[in-house]
């Protein structure tokens, strides 16, 4: 098996079955996906996301460094402000999508799981080629990571801290300490709700803070939620995920995240990326809604006329809208919002709507 | 965890169990399958008038995370399906003995119905 997280024991009692992911051994779920899913949308649910990897970034050139290797400017985030950004490769295709955070005296990257070492090794050997001042140093291991998301996790998490958390505002970061134990936190998340993460050092310290957590969440019914929730909370937001939605090398372009790209900067991957945005007609990513019943799944054909004209990278039921959804890339023509296209499941054709993303809106729950 | 096993039921190594009502047999999974796949939001249920051999893929039931096939115990022509299941494919974890029954078959070989597994042979393997 993979390798465990540090709250493993936790999660154990809890009810927790595990499933391996990126190699590491982590919840799916404790009670049911569906209710841990409409506990995060509703109220709040606690995440542990240790899976995913963080490392530091020293030196002087620490700012020159993410530059280069992502497509963020990073001259334009401030102190104690995060920045969702990807690291490309030359010829554009994505290596990581991150979070990169600066907490004043360094940064603190997030690469997914499984993708410490790529990562890296990558940004190193950028500093060095470049002659950059600037070190990488994974420190994945040494830190546990809670997600607390929902409407009430401002609530819960308040309870337990000194820090005005209304003063953290989205995309912020800063030291902090959470019941009595110093740590990171950033209001960011894979959720699309209000919602805050934690990086906690050394990790034996992190079962205090879930345990106070789920304490302070109680009068708001709190539940633990598993990797099966995060992926369908993540779904209906229409966030990527890496290991899917970049399968294969993908450009942010054709993964609709152009938006991230600051072209006012030089960065690596920047002239493929001028030069497929001249060149245009390339597949994009896209949301469809399933018109008929039936569950689109990861590597399922997308059809015009019975001819393929994309693939789904992530599927599910949406569990708040109760029927199938879909991610995936089509081709430019066919790529038509309010048009209907066949998402083939076991060899049957499942009609899909192209929508806009997100699948559900913010506040949801409201309406 | 759930893990009823009815006695006058039999039941296959993968998961289903078969009653018999004279040359019908209704077939479901058990409440130890439904359990173990959790939420159960997708059932795709066969064409009544289809015919299968023991041991193909009879219906297909959904979670959120997880594709399963549930496979013929017997072979046989299928009579009836539980379309009450397209709007409500929770009833397999509700009920799985009954209200959240798959299909029913015209039995093709009694024979075959006693080389499945009885209750107390069920329970050794759960």
């Amino acid at each position: 098996m993979g390798i465990k997280s540090p709250l493993y024991a936790i999660h154990k009692k809890l009810g927790g079955k595990f499933t391996e992911f990126a190699g590491f051994e982590m919840p799916i779920q404790y009670s049911s996906i569906l209710e841990e899913h409409l506990a995060v949308r509703k109220t709040v649910g606690l995440f542990d996301v240790s899976h995913m990897s963080n490392a530091w970034i020293i030196g002087k050139d620490a700012t020159k460094l993410l530059s280069l290797t992502t497509t963020a400017d990073a001259t334009k985030v401030g102190d104690k402000q995060s920045q969702y950004t990807e690291i490309l490769k030359e010829d554009g295709t994505i290596i990581d999508d991150t979070i990169f955070m600066n907490l004043g005296d360094k940064y603190m990257i997030i690469p997914n799981a499984g993708m410490n070492v790529i990562v890296t090794k990558w940004l190193n050997s950028q500093a060095k080629k470049y002659k950059l001042d600037a070190k990488v140093e994974d420190v994945s291991r040494d830190f546990v990571i809670l997600a607390i998301q929902g409407p009430k996790s401002r609530e819960t998490l308040q309870k337990l801290t000194n820090t005005d958390l209304n003063s953290v505002k989205f995309f912020g970061c800063q030291y902090t300490n959470i019941a009595g134990v110093d740590c990171i936190i950033s209001h960011t998340g894979y959720t699309g709700e209000l919602g805050f993460e934690l990086q906690i050092n050394p990790p034996k310290k992190a079962e205090i803070v879930f345990n106070k957590i789920l304490d302070a969440g109680k009068e708001f019914d709190i539940k633990p939620i598993g990797l099966g929730a995060r992926d369908t909370l993540r779904l209906e937001k229409c966030f990527m995920l890496a290991g899917n939605e970049f399968q294969g090398g993908r450009t942010p372009l054709e993964a609709t995240l152009g938006w991230t790209v600051n072209w006012d900067h030089d960065f690596i991957g920047k002239e493929a990326l001028l030069k497929q945005k001249e060149k245009g007609s390339y597949e994009k990513m896209t949301c469809l809604i399933c018109v008929d019943k039936g569950i689109p799944r990861h590597g399922c054909e997308i059809h015009k006329e019975s001819k393929k004209v994309g693939i789904v990278t992530s599927g599910t039921l949406s569990p708040c809208l109760n029927v199938g959804i879909a991610m995936g890339y089509v081709q430019p023509d066919f790529r038509v919002e309010g048009s209907i296209l066949d998402i083939v499941v076991r060899d049957k054709p499942l009609k899909a709507k192209i929508v806009k993303p997100p699948f559900v809106p913010k506040d949801w729950v409201k309406n | 965890m759930s893990d009823e096993v009815r006695d006058n039921l039999k039941y296959t190594e993968t998961h289903e169990w078969l009653k018999l009502k004279d040359n019908k047999a209704v077939v479901g999974i058990t409440d130890h399958a439904q359990s173990k796949l959790t939420d159960i939001v997708f059932v795709e249920l066969p064409q009544i008038g289809k015919k299968v051999k023991k041991g193909d893929e009879l219906c297909i039931v959904e979670s959120v995370k997880s594709v399963s096939e549930i496979y013929a115990p017997i072979s046989g022509k299928i009579t009836k399906v539980n379309n009450q299941l397209d709007d409500a494919p929770e009833t397999v974890n509700s009920s799985p003995y009954d209200d959240g029954w798959l299909v029913e078959l015209e039995v093709e070989n009694k024979s075959e119905i006693d080389k499945l597994l009885d209750a107390k042979s069920y329970k050794k393997i759960i």
